[in-house]
């Protein structure tokens, strides 16, 4: 989002003010979106107008966009994500991703990374390592999140998942970057199944290579199988002594924080980032969560559930408006942050990222976060 | 006047009937995507246009008078398709699947007195589901005017050819306010369960938000900024206003008023299927033809019934899909209602007239 950095917040809200009696629009900028478009192509008011510069193919089903964000994009930190926006077919589709590469690289070069994995079943994935190209149009929001390099110079232990790797591999270029005097003792615990490629090996052995202070413990989990207590006090020793970073699939996060709160961790010293999209084969786990953010309340349903969101959220008593309850007044439309549903009169999924749902035909499929 | 459903069709044959108008609509819906997004940002960017040039040109009325005519006429133009292309589409949710922020229904704010979320609340349920429903459209007739046998006779209904006039010149107030229930929120009649999901607090301090907001540009806000030709913008806003409102009125009018043109009891929608629901929408509208610019400047109100088929289809399809629909409805011989504008109009202006008047046959009993 645009940070609303205006020193007289009184002045901006008038101006709002003005601009939705005077234009009926958002903000003046947004009346003239669409003029504005025909001069620069594809830009939008409320994001960062930016060109690819390469698309590397990192492995089969790895690839790295490398990005030229426009002149307002901000300075990051290590380990933040941004929103990446794009045109498909006509319509904005975002998705959220960890940024890959150092604010060191990014000052240097004026250029950030992301790493994506293609979803075989995504709609999204797929499609943008073919449709983006040198010089394609994507649209950024400023770098987000909480999961950052800190600011002391605490050990720290990394514990990375597949292509939770992403965000890691931003602090290591950042701790390995030569304005870094890097003193701290980091090791990284990097999860991947046989048939994946461990993502960044190359440069994560010359990392290990050129610096002391680094261990980096590639671990087959086809092999040794997952996480365990027993890998912990063969891989790092002082664990318990240090800061504990973890990013990769949503249940190895679980089960990584399960066993460190077995084995006695300090709730204090584990961080953690729930990486990227939801996949979608979690739908058949169990149960789901819907988490109605603004009330912030949540509900969990099971799998076989067939109860639309309306329903839900008017059993959670968060107050969605509603009208024909069968799909053709579009007064229960309501922003859904994340999350696949099942629409009932198109028969069809949506898509994971942000977009308008009718809630009243809308079943959800996995965990869902809806902005009401 | 029609009223009865002694030709529907059985409900098996409705089902079929269903099943092909489904069709058209996954036909359609299946080639929606870049060429839609390119069509309403285009039509945005002409009205937008409009809307720069009229606001310029209406002061330099002040030097000629002809340039205020022709700021006018952009003004007006900016406003009709603002209203009817643009926001009564877009508020139906038809562009949603684009995620633009400022093309979406949730968002989109029209340069109308009446409040853009109220006329969403009312308009997208209970005029799309219960239309020309006697006692629950209260779009048929506004409240204003008796336009069929279903309703009695009352003396005030001698003078209602201009209480209709009058209604079209104030057409963007009157739809203000009977979107909101006005009769309901401001008479005090009020229905003993109240099934409007916000308050009547909101519902009056939206009323009278959106308006004054509506005043405050076209008749303080303009006029000051272009301060010698004060006067000149003032009438110049008054009567783009007022084209609008004639304009969207006769349109509207002609949806759902013309001669052949079907009313219905509440008891007629009770566990409808949809082929039923489908029937009654047909039933309840009529199309009027005419070419591309004129389908555009209706906001395609002009395939009313493909509009109350597939309300959220967008609407550059409908005259396509209005060639299929008609032919299924002869299949089925389901009455398809379609003519000329100036045909339609005379026919509901020949309906207000009628309906003036006491009818001279016995009254039938009332449809309630």
């Amino acid at each position: 989002m645009t940070s609303n950095a205006s020193p007289n917040g009184l002045l901006s809200k008038s101006w709002a003010w003005l601009a939705s009696s005077v234009v009926n629009s958002q903000s003046f900028s947004g009346y003239f979106e669409p003029l504005t478009q025909m001069l620069v192509p594809q830009w939008r008011a409320d994001r960062i107008r930016s060109k690819i510069t390469t698309v590397r193919h990192e492995s089969a089903d790895m690839y790295s966009l490398v990005i030229k964000p426009g002149k307002t994009f901000n300075d990051f930190l290590a380990g933040q994500y941004i929103e990446l926006t794009v045109m498909k077919d006509g319509a904005w589709v975002s998705r959220f991703f960890s940024i890959s590469s150092s604010p060191a690289y990014y000052r240097q070069t004026g250029l950030i990374e992301v790493s994506i994995r293609v979803q075989e079943k995504g709609r999204i994935t797929p499609w943008l390592a073919k449709a983006l190209k040198k010089g394609s149009i994507v649209n950024l929001t400023q770098a987000k999140g909480e999961f950052v390099l800190p600011n002391n110079t605490n050990d720290m232990l990394m514990i990375a998942g597949g292509s939770g790797i992403t965000p890691l591999r931003s602090m290591l270029q950042q701790l390995t970057s030569s304005a870094n005097q890097n003193k701290r003792l980091v090791t990284l615990m990097f999860y991947a199944r046989s048939s994946e490629h461990f993502l960044f090996e190359k440069e994560l052995k010359a990392m290990q290579a050129d610096f002391s202070w680094l261990t980096v413990d590639f671990i087959d989990s086809d092999a040794v199988g997952f996480f365990t207590e027993a890998h912990l006090i063969q891989a790092c020793p002082t664990a318990s002594q240090r800061d504990l970073y973890i990013c990769g699939p949503s249940p190895m996060i679980t089960s990584v924080r399960n066993t460190l709160k077995e084995a006695g961790f300090n709730k204090d010293q584990i961080h953690y980032e729930f990486f990227g999209p939801e996949p979608m084969e979690n739908a058949n786990t169990g149960s789901a969560n819907i988490l109605f953010s603004k009330s912030n309340k949540q509900i969990s349903v099971n799998e076989d559930n067939q109860q639309t969101l309306l329903d839900l959220a008017e059993t959670e008593n968060t107050n969605p408006v509603s009208g024909c309850r069968m799909g053709v007044c579009h007064q229960c439309i309501c922003q859904k942050k994340s999350g696949v549903v099942f629409n009932q009169k198109t028969q069809q999924y949506s898509d994971t990222g942000h977009q308008e749902i009718q809630l009243c035909i809308s079943v959800p499929v996995g965990d869902v976060v809806l902005d009401l | 006047m029609t009223n009865t459903f002694t030709a529907r069709p059985d409900s098996a044959t409705l089902d079929q009937f269903a099943a092909e108008l489904n069709q058209v609509r996954e036909q359609t819906m299946s080639k929606v995507g870049a060429p839609d997004a390119k069509y309403i940002r285009n039509v945005i960017r002409v009205q937008r246009t409009c809307e720069v040039l009229g606001r310029i040109t209406i002061p330099l009325g002040f030097f000629n008078p002809l340039l205020w005519i022709l700021g006018v006429v952009f003004l007006s133009l900016s406003k009709i398709l603002n209203n009817m292309e643009i926001g009564h589409n877009v508020m139906h949710g038809q562009y949603d699947w684009m995620n633009d922020p400022n093309i979406n229904s949730r968002n989109f704010d029209w340069d109308n007195a009446g409040d853009s979320n109220s006329w969403k609340r009312y308009h997208n349920h209970e005029h799309h589901t219960y239309t020309n429903v006697i006692g629950k459209d209260r779009d048929f007739g506004y409240g204003l005017l008796r336009l069929s046998n279903d309703t009695r006779w009352k003396p005030k209904n001698i003078w209602q050819f201009f209480t209709y006039l009058t209604l079209a010149t104030f057409f963007e107030f009157g739809i203000a306010y009977h979107e909101v229930a006005g009769e309901r929120i401001f008479m005090g009649k009020r229905r003993k369960k109240s099934d409007l999901p916000i308050s009547r607090d909101q519902l009056k301090s939206d009323f009278f938000g959106k308006i004054g907001r509506q005043f405050f540009k076209d008749y303080v806000f303009w006029p000051l900024l272009c301060f010698p030709a004060f006067l000149y913008v003032l009438t110049g806003n008054l009567a783009a206003n007022l084209i609008r409102n004639l304009w969207t009125n006769t349109i509207i009018f002609c949806g759902h008023f013309t001669e052949d043109i079907h009313t219905f009891k509440m008891s007629d929608c009770e566990n409808e299927t949809q082929g039923q629901w489908f029937y009654r929408q047909i039933l309840g509208s009529s199309n009027l033809e005419g070419r591309r610019w004129f389908h555009i400047l209706s906001g395609h109100l002009s395939c009313q019934v493909e509009h109350h088929l597939y309300p959220d289809v967008p609407a550059m399809h409908y005259p396509e899909m209005a060639k299929q629909v008609e032919a299924i409805c002869n299949k089925y011989g389901v009455p398809y209602n379609t003519g000329s504008f100036p045909k339609q109009l005379f026919t509901v202006w020949k309906r207000i007239v009628r309906h003036s008047f006491p009818d001279s046959k016995p009254a039938k009993v009332a449809n309630a």
